[in-house]
């Protein structure tokens, strides 16, 4: 068990002595349920911190704004920045260090395992309590959650109400750390790759129906691309214009410069744009399910994702987010990679 | 009498091997189909999987990237990253559903220009049964 004095402690600790300009975590929300992303600077703040089997969000991405804003300041500071991640958060974090985009002394690590468990999917949970108001979720000593709801307290075991990622989760605990909280549980998961099986087995002509069904939802507000830690480039292709417009720019210029997804949300360009995310996502998602849990419009996109984890598991043996050093799964190459679909 | 389905197919050819020996398919005089609209690339391991759902989403009915054998690129290594590259793509349009005669890959030297041949005329035979491609095509 995560005990959650502790990671205050240790906040508290770090600010004080000034080993971290602030530390990103999570505290009590607006609403009983969902905790919310939280910058504490002072050593006081800390008392603020929260966890529980609703922190399902994954912070790193606040490290690519930082890095963003650092780049910017006259005199940055130069201490890391503290923040809290659970396993699948930490594989985020090796990622980022293997594509160089962040140094390891710029980030302090506060690692907070999942044991058992995982984090609860809201909307599986609002099924469950048949929508209900949610006063306070905790876990309990044998890894089920305890949600207290106006009408007492429901003890729910975690499978039911546990996100699908954390079902299928390959980091129960973090890969990567400063400080650990809680312990490194050994869990095996028979087949990481289970929400796929459902779609795969389906013939080609239902499975492209399914996807044009799920697509064709798409209202290309981009909540996915914002909410990833991974979609950090500058410039990214599914914008439509994403050169500089100046007064001297002709309209022919404009006309001329490539637009390889339009805006509209139609099928052909919705499916562009996902194809797109999903290949440039392909070793580098660690399944995080952001994605998934920002769209509005809910659709499947993590399956996209896994799919390609999938194969970069089977045909390539990769893993993506567990180790720095390895070079990224479309920049290197074997010999024997299979060439049987090759004329 | 209606006229027969020609499907349109875009190759992306690398400059040093696949284009040459589509040149020579052409100097020799050996008949293709013409549905083949090439673009030279300089390697196959320059062709973005953004290209390649691009030619889809113009309204292309078929794909085919041909590169240089392994161990002859012109670039040591371009073709080995093409074809995890494409092999990834391969597999995701296979899991939305897109038929997988649609997107081929093929390597091609610069002597065989009777292998170019073979190939688009075979590409061309596994097309024509499917119709076109309306899947990925834009429909704005």
């Amino acid at each position: 068990m995560v005990n959650l004095e502790d990671l205050k402690k240790e906040a508290r600790q770090i600010l004080k002595d000034g080993k971290a300009k602030y530390i990103i975590g999570y505290k009590k929300g607006a609403n009983d349920l969902m905790p919310t992303p939280a910058f504490i600077t002072k050593p006081e703040d800390a008392e603020d911190l929260v966890w529980n089997p609703a922190c399902f969000h994954n912070l790193t991405h606040f490290l690519v704004d930082e890095k963003r804003r650092k780049a910017k300041e006259k005199e940055p500071d130069e201490r890391p920045v503290g923040i809290v991640v659970k396993g699948c958060d930490s594989r985020a974090i090796i990622t980022l260090l293997q594509e160089k985009f962040l140094n390891r002394e710029d980030v302090y690590i506060l690692g907070v395992s999942c044991e058992n468990t995982g984090v609860l999917d809201e909307k599986k949970l609002a099924k469950k309590i048949k929508g209900k108001k949610v006063k306070k979720v905790e876990f309990d000593e044998k890894n089920n959650f305890i949600i207290t709801t106006p009408d007492g307290k429901t003890k729910i075991p975690a499978e039911e109400i546990l996100a699908e990622k954390c079902i299928e989760c390959k980091a129960n605990f973090p890969v990567i750390y400063d400080v650990l909280f809680g312990e490194k549980v050994e869990r095996n998961i028979d087949n990481p790759f289970k929400s796929l099986e459902k779609i795969e087995s389906l013939p080609r002509e239902e499975r492209w129906t399914f996807w044009k069904e799920q697509l064709d939802k798409c209202i290309r507000c981009y909540a996915c691309r914002s909410v990833c830690p991974m979609c950090y480039c500058d410039e990214c292709v599914a914008d439509t214009i994403n050169f500089a417009v100046t007064a001297d720019t002709t309209a022919e210029e404009k006309a001329q410069k490539i637009k390889w997804v339009e805006k509209s949300p139609v099928s052909s360009e919705n499916f562009a744009y996902h194809l797109v995310r999903a290949i440039h996502l392909a070793g580098r998602c660690i399944d995080c399910g952001e994605c998934e849990r920002a769209c509005p419009m809910d659709i499947p996109i993590r399956l996209l994702n896994k799919k390609l984890e999938k194969e970069a598991k089977e045909l390539f043996d990769y893993d993506a987010g567990f180790d720095p050093e390895q070079p990224p799964l479309v920049s290197c190459f074997k010999d024997e990679d299979p060439e049987d679909f090759i004329r | 009498m209606p006229e027969e389905f020609e499907p349109k197919i875009v190759a992306f050819l690398c400059k040093w091997c696949s284009s040459a020996g589509s040149d020579l398919a052409g100097v020799s005089r050996m008949e293709y189909p013409s549905n083949v609209v090439p673009i030279t690339v300089m390697c196959s391991g320059s062709v973005s999987p953004l290209y390649i759902l691009s030619a889809f989403n113009r309204g292309a009915d078929g794909v085919l990237v041909s590169g240089c054998h392994p161990g002859d690129c012109h670039y040591i290594k371009g073709n080995y990253y093409a074809r995890r590259r494409i092999a990834l793509l391969n597999k995701l349009l296979e899991f939305i559903g897109l038929e997988p005669q649609r997107f081929q890959m093929s390597w091609v030297s610069a002597a065989e220009g009777v292998k170019y041949t073979q190939i688009i005329k075979d590409f061309v035979k596994e097309l024509k049964p499917l119709g076109p491609q309306t899947k990925l095509g834009r429909n704005l």
